[in-house]
């Protein structure tokens, strides 16, 4: 902590003082208080029970903007604001300025009453009502679905079961699909393992604490989880601008929510273990999910450094669309890091925005 | 971290006291580094082992089997005393919130017949030449429920101020 070079006079020690007591406010105000996250203007146009379906407002002139609408889904377990999480470090606030006409779906946080809502229910129940939205707002037959993580499973269902409901591009970012590797990664072998009982954890809660996913993804890198992140902190309290950006990860880090019980079940039965989706053996209310239905525009975006969905999960889809215009983009990164940290606005958005421009007339 | 460099004296006792904390700092730190990144590699192997996941997963087992029963208690015990107490329980909350989702979900079923409504309208205006005339009803709708709202808020202020005026009367009534 000491900085001031030595000899340290008193005017010398009271500023290092000073600067300790700053930096001692600065940990406490950031790891006691909530960022300010999601602040791109937005008006919600749709809701149906927990779920919120919001629309940015335009910055770009109706004549001059892209006008396919895109339309995004993010996972179940953590708030979506992760793609707007602060003015100049948001994806949505990007989008917005490149003309897209921005939805996103905020699925909310499922109470008691929803533990026996299923991929079922988000895929054919939700998403048709809220693609209807969009379609109604936008004025447009056809949009573009981003899906990413659990959303991008959603995303997928949906468009191999309505692929004639308009989906012009899809877009996958660090999708799990395939798990047909049953080592790749730590959530895959826990969840296989025998003694792991998915059916008596929704027995005893109900719906999946936000607490205990957490600490499973916080476990696949528990050395940079609990310890190294606090350190980058640390050792940057003289930064404000990596000081803000801690502070507003950490907001999201730690806005925990629930999993709806028997969609975790269908995750955890139906995808970890008996990998049904990719598969193609996975029923959604007596629909089979055919991949092979698959035929819009698919833009695959696989994170290099992912330990969440490892590479060998998000891959294989690829040859299983029918899609003719289809890439796969591997960019540096983790899970959440790819869309949301330091290097997104330099390594990811601008390759999602040349790819889907040219899509969205 | 600070600005030694440009200062740098090799004859001045406090310039190389410094230099040499600046130093010792920068080691200290690389070596703190690359410690905590062995130690990221090991348990990164740790928790992607079997023997982790096994543990793991006997661990949580034993935690619910444990928790299980005075979960159990606790609902029993809930539902006791909210019914003694004539208070709505957990899952009357929850079947009024499932009625409620149901509503909503029948409320977006009629407002999607409206659009498709709607759209047929503007269709077969199109198809007739009536897109002006529609217009036109559109904007006499529109004047009108702005002429309702007029109504609705006068009777609002009204009823606000009649209250005040009938309590005597009311109250000599009521005696």
């Amino acid at each position: 902590m000491l900085d001031s070079p030595l000899p340290m006079t008193p005017a010398s020690l009271q500023n290092e003082l000073q600067q300790i007591e700053e930096n001692y406010r600065t940990l406490l105000r950031v790891s006691t208080s909530r960022a300010k996250v999601g602040q791109t203007p937005k008006q919600v146009i749709w809701t149906l029970n927990k779920a919120k379906l919001y629309r940015y407002i335009p910055v770009v002139p109706a004549e001059q903007r892209h006008k396919v609408p895109f339309f995004l889904v993010f996972a179940l377990m953590n708030k979506p604001y992760i793609l707007d999480l602060r003015p100049g470090n948001s994806f949505i606030e990007y989008m917005v300025k490149q003309g897209y006409d921005v939805y996103l779906l905020d699925w909310g946080a499922p109470g008691p009453e929803d533990k026996e809502l299923k991929f079922d229910d988000y895929v054919l129940d939700y998403l048709p009502r809220a693609i209807r939205k969009v379609k109604a707002v936008s004025g447009s037959d056809e949009f573009s679905m981003l899906g990413w993580c659990i959303g991008a499973i959603l995303a997928t269902i949906y468009a191999a079961l309505r692929p004639d409901d308009g989906i012009k591009n899809l877009l996958l970012l660090t999708a799990p699909l395939d798990f047909t590797d049953k080592k790749a990664g730590g959530f895959v072998r826990w969840v296989n393992d025998k003694s792991f009982d998915p059916e008596k954890i929704v027995a005893t809660f109900g719906n999946v604490p936000g607490e205990m996913i957490d600490y499973g993804a916080k476990a696949l890198k528990p050395v940079e989880n609990y310890i190294g992140s606090y350190l980058t902190l640390w050792d940057n309290l003289n930064n404000p601008r990596i000081v803000e950006s801690w502070h507003a990860m950490n907001t999201w880090v730690t806005d925990l929510i629930p999993m709806a019980g028997a969609t975790y079940l269908q995750l955890i039965k139906d995808l970890y273990r008996e990998n049904r989706l990719i598969e193609g053996k996975l029923i959604i209310r007596g629909e089979q999910v055919d991949l092979s239905r698959i035929r819009a525009n698919l833009l695959n975006v696989i994170a290099l450094a992912d330990h969440i969905s490892p590479t060998c999960q998000s891959e294989s889809i690829m040859t299983k669309v029918s899609s003719e215009d289809q890439l796969l983009l591997k960019v540096k990164g983790g899970h959440i890091g790819m869309m949301a940290g330091s290097g997104a606005l330099k390594f990811t958005w601008p390759h999602i925005d040349s790819w889907l421009a040219a899509r969205s007339e | 971290m600070n600005n030694q460099s440009e200062t740098n004296n090799p004859l001045d006792p406090f310039d190389i006291m410094n230099t040499m904390r600046d130093a010792n700092l920068k080691t200290w730190k690389s070596m703190r580094d690359a410690n905590l990144e062995s130690w990221s590699k090991i348990m990164i192997d740790m928790v992607n082992s079997d023997e982790y996941s096994q543990a793991t997963g006997q661990w949580l087992d034993t935690y619910l089997t444990l928790s299980q029963p005075f979960k159990g208690m606790i609902d029993t015990m809930m539902t006791q005393v909210l019914t003694g107490m004539n208070m709505p329980m957990r899952t009357d909350v929850s079947s009024l919130a499932e009625r409620l989702t149901n509503i909503e979900t029948r409320l977006d079923d009629q407002d999607a017949r409206l659009d498709d409504i709607l759209n047929a309208i503007k269709a077969a205006a199109v198809v007739t030449g009536l897109t002006e005339r529609l217009t036109n009803i559109e904007t006499r709708l529109d004047d009108q429920d702005a002429r309702l709202n007029d109504i609705l808020n006068a009777i609002k202020a009204a009823s606000v101020s009649k209250p005040a005026a009938d309590t005597p009367a009311k109250a000599k009534g009521a005696r």
